[in-house]
């Protein structure tokens, strides 16, 4: 052991001489403590995934049982086949908020991006002052515009149309400003070089810019997914009739009309988390990214 | 914009006037459309009518406006006017304000126009169906009568309930999400799966988690069975109750122990109701690993030179995280303060499906008021009192966000 002690420093913190059992006792309570906060926090997806197999009896009953008696799927497909007249049924709701959330999370980086790019890389008059106006806009809550928002959209008819959600979600002040920072940390030479051979602002943001910054953008898009999806106030306001309604707002009717039914909602609330969840799991990365950025920075 | 370049291509006062008339144009066509109307389904039958309802009840609002598209058109074209001949400047003009543009028409419609017509309707009474008609300072008058008239005292009572939310839910939020941020920042083997699983309930719908804790919390939920398993450990019987539906408050609770008693005239000193904080529970759930992570990235920030020092040192490791860690985090953990009293401020999705601002007014928020009486769901619709409490809360608000920026500004100054 004494022949090589400079290899002993750091990669093997087992043979240190530190007690080998203090060690390993250290390291598993890490281990157990990160494993039972893991499971508190993970644990009402859990009970309510177990739940959404329970009996309508079973739901309710006390003491409650961690495990359906019974695994009753067919709680899935009365929920899947739930149909409330005039076009609401539940595949539709999944679709609208999938479709809402797809368009404006793709509209939002487009437009975004294009603010972006002229506000980290153009000089042009007014453009500080565009630029704390924006940053003005972010502090503004969200209650403030609430209301009126809604005089407007029915003034507009866009009431119970995807566009009342569409058209105000394509552009954020946030994912501007997120970006901005992002594209005032590329490098500019190849953009200067592609300018000096006649490229237009265009070409540069298409060809150069957007390809560099894949990943400032997929964080856009994921944040953005997210807010869409999980937007309940908004929706809850502009659409309301039962072919439009997305599931956030189809949820809240859920619950009032199957009252004790607590299965059934619990399934749809199920369908409502599995979506945004894989999506997590898949590019948490991006996410914890985007919303350290966001948070640090803003 | 861009078609017009070719015919005023040496033509400063041509491309000046343009410019000004598309500002200007622009502005009223967004006053217009935000203009404090009846808004009801006759005036919306048709563009004229419309416009008519817009002559017989805005001309006020749009006077203003007016004044300020004027304004601010003569400036865009005095810089226009200045970038014009020189062709790099020119084009550099065209192109950025192209960029900029789905931005800036967005928000001029859906947000500064938006406000205008908020701040406009605050001093009137309206309903959608009926002209607008000027109170005054009425509205935000109102807002504080429950300071004498107990009958109203919804907002009051709002602002009540939000502050025992910031003073309960910040600190626990802060400190919990500092200690998941310490513990994922561990050195261990799968630390992007903790990470992840510790952050899910952050990234599901609130709609979601509230249901959830809807189901949990009934009188035969989980929240009962597992109170009662952990106290019938230490031997005490618990009785099991319908959390979201007790108005009791926290200090109501604490004198009715003592053999006191509070009367329903002195709400204000009952404290957070069970409902109430049954919602404060759940909501730290879901903010709590939201901050964490921005807890985690300021720790990989820290240099980590400092804890090898400190190692050599023979600090132990609760002295390095209240000697280095903490210390450093300073203008992180006041961030997460402000930012999370923003956020406690404007609660609204688990108010308005768990307890719709019951029992007793006891889980009343300020969003959830706006909403309430903008939509007439009690009694009837009143759009400018909505308005008036939503500045009032904006103000509040930013008091708060001008605070945040003074603390972020000293904190960082002594690091």
């Amino acid at each position: 052991m004494s022949a090589i002690p400079q290899k002993l420093d750091r990669p093997n913190p087992a043979v240190k001489t530190v007690k080998p059992l203090q060690y390993y006792i250290g390291v598993t309570l890490r281990y157990v403590l990160l494993c039972a906060v893991g499971l508190i926090l993970f644990a009402p997806f859990i009970l309510a995934f177990l739940g959404a197999f329970k009996t309508d009896a079973e739901i309710i009953a006390y003491p409650p049982k961690f495990l359906p008696v019974h695994w009753l799927w067919q709680n899935w497909v009365t929920t899947w086949n739930t149909d409330i007249g005039r076009g609401g049924t539940f595949p539709r709701w999944l679709f609208n908020t999938a479709f809402l959330s797809v368009t404006v999370a793709i509209l939002e980086a487009i437009f975004c991006s294009m603010a972006a790019y002229a506000f980290a890389r153009m000089k042009f008059p007014g453009r500080d002052l565009v630029f704390n106006f924006m940053l003005a806009t972010m502090m503004i809550p969200g209650a403030v515009t609430l209301i009126p928002s809604y005089v407007l959209m029915s003034k507009l008819k866009l009431i119970n149309s995807f566009f009342s959600l569409i058209i105000p979600g394509a552009v954020s002040a946030g994912g501007i400003f997120m970006l901005t920072q992002f594209f005032k940390s590329i490098p500019q030479e190849l953009e200067e070089a592609a300018f000096m051979d006649g490229a237009s602002h265009m070409q540069i943001y298409k060809d150069i810019v957007l390809p560099l910054s894949r990943p400032a953008l997929l964080t856009i898009l994921i944040l953005q997914f997210q807010g869409m999806w999980n937007n309940f106030l908004a929706p809850l306001l502009y659409l309301n009739s039962a072919d439009k309604m997305v599931l956030n707002v189809a949820l809240s009717i859920f619950q009032q009309t199957y009252k004790a039914q607590w299965n059934l909602t619990l399934v749809g609330a199920m369908f409502n988390a599995f979506p945004v969840l894989i999506i997590f799991f898949i590019f948490s990365r991006y996410y914890i990214e985007g919303v350290s950025y966001t948070g640090v920075k803003g | 914009m861009q078609g017009k370049v070719e015919s005023a291509h040496s033509h400063p006062t041509l491309a000046a006037i343009l410019s000004f008339l598309l500002v200007f144009i622009l502005l009223m066509v967004i006053a217009v459309i935000n203009a404090p109307t009846m808004g009801g389904p006759k005036g919306l039958a048709s563009a004229a009518t419309y416009l008519a309802e817009v002559k017989h009840t805005a001309l006020p609002f749009l006077g203003v406006v007016t004044v300020g598209a004027i304004a601010l058109g003569l400036v865009v074209a005095r810089t226009v006017y200045r970038e014009w001949p020189n062709k790099r400047k020119r084009t550099t003009l065209l192109a950025a304000y192209g960029f900029l543009a789905p931005y800036l028409i967005i928000t001029l419609v859906f947000t500064v126009g938006v406000i205008l017509f908020a701040f406009y309707i605050s001093f009137t009474n309206y309903d959608i169906f009926t002209p607008p008609q000027w109170v005054g300072l009425t509205n935000y008058l109102n807002a504080f009568k429950g300071f004498v008239d107990s009958t109203q005292k919804d907002f009051i009572q709002s602002l009540y309930n939000v502050l025992w939310y910031s003073l309960i839910v910040i600190p626990l939020q802060t400190s919990i999400a500092i200690l998941l941020a310490v513990m994922v920042n561990a050195p261990v083997r799968m630390k992007q799966f903790f990470r992840t699983i510790f952050y899910a309930p952050s990234v599901t719908s609130s709609v979601v988690i509230t249901l959830i804790f809807m189901w949990f919390y009934l009188k035969t939920g989980y929240i009962n069975f597992f109170l009662a398993k952990f106290l019938g450990i230490f031997g005490i019987t618990w009785q099991n109750i319908i959390w979201q539906g007790d108005p009791r408050g926290l200090i109501q609770l604490i004198v009715n122990a003592f053999g006191g008693n509070i009367p329903s005239d002195q709400w204000y000193l009952r404290g957070p109701s069970i409902a109430w904080m049954s919602i404060m529970f759940q909501n730290i759930f879901t903010t709590a690993p939201t901050f964490m992570i921005m807890f985690l990235a300021a720790m990989q920030d820290i240099n980590p030179t400092l804890y090898e020092a400190a190692a050599i040192d023979g600090a132990s490791n609760w002295q390095r995280f209240w000697k280095i860690t903490l210390p450093l985090l300073r203008p992180i953990i006041l961030m997460v303060i402000v930012l999370g009293t923003i956020g406690t401020l404007q609660v609204f999705d688990q108010v308005y499906l768990a307890t719709s601002g019951g029992p007793l007014g006891t889980s009343l928020t300020p969003v959830y008021l706006t909403f309430r009486e903008a939509m007439g769901q009690q009694g009837p619709i009143r759009m400018g009192y909505a308005a008036a409490l939503a500045f009032i809360l904006a103000v509040i608000i930013f008091f708060f966000t001008f605070l945040q920026r003074r603390m972020i500004e000293r904190g960082t100054e002594q690091y």
